[in-house]
């Protein structure tokens, strides 16, 4: 019986949340079709960017990365790519592309403590790109070193495997603009690029992906951020800003101590620990979410490689709701205490162990004949519909206000993969997520195997 | 690829050379024909061969054909031909072509020389014709050669900008080209050799400093001057353009006249 209240709970949640995203869906995409980006990207009072790019053997996708990073449209703002120890080309295939030279005596401001720094690599006919070059020590870790060189107000994560559309910062900085005192994180919206042409660091021609796995997660991605986090946003209870692209105030994220290093999950830490100062220090503030500033991403598209970096997720997921208990169900804490925080635990985190007990129990009733078989299939009917529809949601947020998947066919392959993914993917998502757990138990600390195919080879294999 | 511009330089010269030398030898009375086939087979051997049979069958059987291998223009040269005479020789070129070639689809430049012409006369008229989207013959006049042609390469990335700009500097008698991104641009700029670059700083594929600095690099006989044409308004950035040798610096929205004036002081 448990299991039923808290499919239902689930789903009215996850409807709720939806609703709130509809809800705003108009705004956005009004926001989206009339500011005028272009006078706003060459405006002086556009508060200036530190992008902080962390590379660990990323020799294959960062030249392009780069490339694309040196052509926002954005006023001022400087791309720090922070390689951290790769044992790969990575620092070389920048100093060549480039032309970087060691500068003499670099001038770095911050104090976060970070491992080694080897030293800071600098071409004055690039005035905007800075590399470092320090010894590994991890994501978190070299974002911080990225945020002690920074020379800007704002700062801003990308991760190497991503591109950015050429107005998605500007776009971000716009949601900050209206807002700046509060505003302390604005996330940005992760798209799938497998299957996308990519030319000279941008996405030339938009298409879903051709493999299986990337596709499932397309379906995934759209879902979580277009059906989730903008309701999310709305209730000012976002836990997650993506560390694939997200903006930050830089003296708020250094008031917290910068990243936290040496376990995964530094993207959902940072926010929790954003959340917990200004709740405790009682200051007014927003976490925003901005659908219309979007980021392409490469999935991983084996089975491995997924498991891994779900796995890991996983771990990093329990860890930061086992650090931050005190939080949950905590009225000091506001929305983030009694809605978000617990929403995470109970259906996030153990959400895993709910259906498996559920799934068992209901198992049992038919084989011990307590129950009918009917009442399994309507059960498992019910659920199946309650969630494609939330899919179907997202994927009618997406036609709304975005339109990114233009071809028809894509569309219809959208709405297939959508009802696919409840058989098989989403009790594979279940399986990692326990397996992460007994990672997490075992004390593996690692961040994985993540391996990287360059941008081009992509464009030929789509 | 600055290999291949070198290249490509030689040929031409000597193409132009041999032509120069060839009009010389009879500079009285001669009409200079200048041929370009749009389409895919531009150029082509086949070609080649039946102009050349073409000028063979004329009476005067001084006639020459030339072409410049790297666009596949070529120059004919009919001594003792009269304008009128050439002229009809020439729809009768065009139509033998049309005949023979399925595809082919002449442009014609003529001109009936009166005194040699200079090297810079004969670039123009391939370049005419190469650019020519009429197939009607089209007689080059003296006071054609005499205007001042200045190029202008427009590089924006909004088609109505680039539009606009198009329409006004043409009517102002430049010869305009269009680069929708920063890799396009340079890409024209070592081929077409501009004089002048209008640019916006906000571009696809490469921009800002960078793509200035490339410019400057290009292997072309005269680095082209530069003016901005950009929305940025940033200080920093405009004073960085000046010092990396940017010869103006103009902010949108701007006054399309202000721009003319601008862009006559940096040409003169």
């Amino acid at each position: 019986m448990v299991t039923i209240y808290y499919v239902m709970i689930v789903s009215v949640l996850y409807f709720v949340i939806m609703l709130f995203s509809f809800r705003n869906i108009k705004d956005i995409f009004r926001r989206a079709k009339y500011s005028t980006y272009n006078t706003l990207s060459g405006s002086e009072l556009v508060p200036s960017v530190s992008l902080l790019v962390p590379a660990f053997n990323e020799e294959l996708t960062i030249a392009e990365n780069v490339r694309c990073l040196m052509t926002l449209n954005y006023p001022t703002y400087e791309v720090i790519v922070i390689n951290d120890g790769s044992s790969d080309e990575t620092l070389k295939v920048l100093i060549e592309e480039y032309g970087l030279t060691l500068l003499p005596n670099p001038q770095i401001r911050g104090k976060i403590s970070t491992n080694k720094v080897r030293g800071i690599y600098y071409n004055p006919q690039y005035p905007q790109l800075y590399v470092i070059d320090k010894e590994n020590g991890g994501k978190a870790d070299s974002l911080n070193a990225g945020i002690n060189l920074s020379r800007y107000p704002l700062i801003s994560s990308i991760d190497a495997d991503s591109l950015l559309e050429k107005d998605a910062l500007i776009r971000m900085a716009r949601m900050y603009m209206e807002n700046p005192e509060e505003t302390v994180a604005i996330g940005g919206d992760v798209r799938i690029a497998n299957g996308c042409v990519i030319e000279n660091g941008e996405v030339k021609d938009v298409s879903l992906p051709r493999r299986m796995w990337p596709m499932f997660q397309s379906i995934e991605y759209m879902k979580a951020f277009l059906g989730g986090r903008i309701g999310w946003s709305h209730l000012n209870g976002l836990i997650i800003v993506s560390g694939a692209f997200g903006l930050f105030r830089k003296d708020y994220v250094i008031a917290v101590g910068g990243y936290r290093g040496g376990y995964p999950g530094e993207d959902m830490n940072i926010i929790i620990k954003l959340h917990r100062y200004m709740l405790e220090n009682k200051i007014k503030y927003r976490v925003a979410f901005c659908p219309e500033a979007v980021c392409w991403t490469q999935a991983p598209d084996s089975y491995n490689i997924l498991s891994n970096q779900r796995k890991r997720w996983g771990r990093g997921n329990l860890k930061n709701m086992i650090e931050n208990r005190d939080m949950v169900f905590n009225p000091k804490y506001k929305i983030m205490g009694l809605l978000t925080m617990p929403y995470n635990v109970i259906f996030e985190a153990l959400n895993p162990y709910f259906r498996i007990t559920g799934l068992l129990a209901l198992l049992g009733y038919v084989l011990l004949d307590m129950t009918n078989w009917k009442v399994l299939v309507v059960f498992g009917l019910v659920n199946f519909l309650s969630g494609y529809m939330l899919s179907v949601g997202a994927l009618i947020l997406e036609e709304i206000a975005f339109r990114r998947y233009t071809k028809l066919s894509d569309q219809v392959k959208m709405l297939l993969f959508s009802a696919l993914k409840f058989v098989g993917y989403h009790q594979l998502g279940v399986l990692w997520r326990v397996q992460g757990h007994i990672q997490y138990l075992q004390n593996n600390n690692s961040w994985g195997t993540m391996t990287r195919q360059s941008w081009k080879d992509k464009k030929e294999a789509a | 690829m600055s290999q291949s511009a070198t290249l490509q330089r030689v040929q031409a010269v000597d193409f132009y050379g041999r032509l120069e030398e060839e009009v010389r030898e009879h500079s009285q009375g001669t009409a200079l024909l200048f041929l370009y086939c749009a389409g895919d087979s531009s150029g082509s051997e086949a070609e080649l061969s039946e102009v050349q049979s073409f000028v063979d069958q004329l009476s005067g059987d001084n006639g020459k054909v030339l072409q410049d291998a790297n666009y596949g223009v070529m120059a004919i040269t009919l001594p003792g031909y009269s304008l009128d005479a050439a002229h009809y020789q020439a729809l009768l070129l065009k139509q033998h072509l049309q005949g023979r070639l399925g595809e082919a689809d002449p442009r014609i430049t003529l001109a009936a020389l009166t005194e040699t012409p200079s090297m810079q006369t004969m670039k123009q008229m391939a370049e005419s014709t190469r650019l020519s989207t009429s197939s009607d013959i089209h007689i080059f006049t003296q006071e054609e050669a005499d205007r001042e042609h200045n190029r202008i390469l427009i590089v924006d990335q909004d088609a109505t900008v680039r539009e606009f700009l198009q329409i006004r500097l043409a009517m102002q008698g430049y010869e305009t080209l269009e680069a929708l991104d920063g890799l396009e641009a340079l890409e024209l700029i070592a081929k077409w050799e501009p004089d002048l670059v209008l640019t916006e700083l906000n571009l696809h594929g490469i921009d800002g400093l960078p793509f200035i600095h490339h410019i400057q690099q290009l292997d072309v006989k005269e680095s082209p001057k530069i003016v901005v044409l950009t929305e940025k308004r940033v200080e920093q950035t405009i004073s960085q353009c000046f010092q990396n040798g940017v010869d103006d610096y103009v902010t949108k929205p701007f006054s399309p006249v202000e721009l003319d004036a601008r862009i006559r002081r940096c040409l003169h």
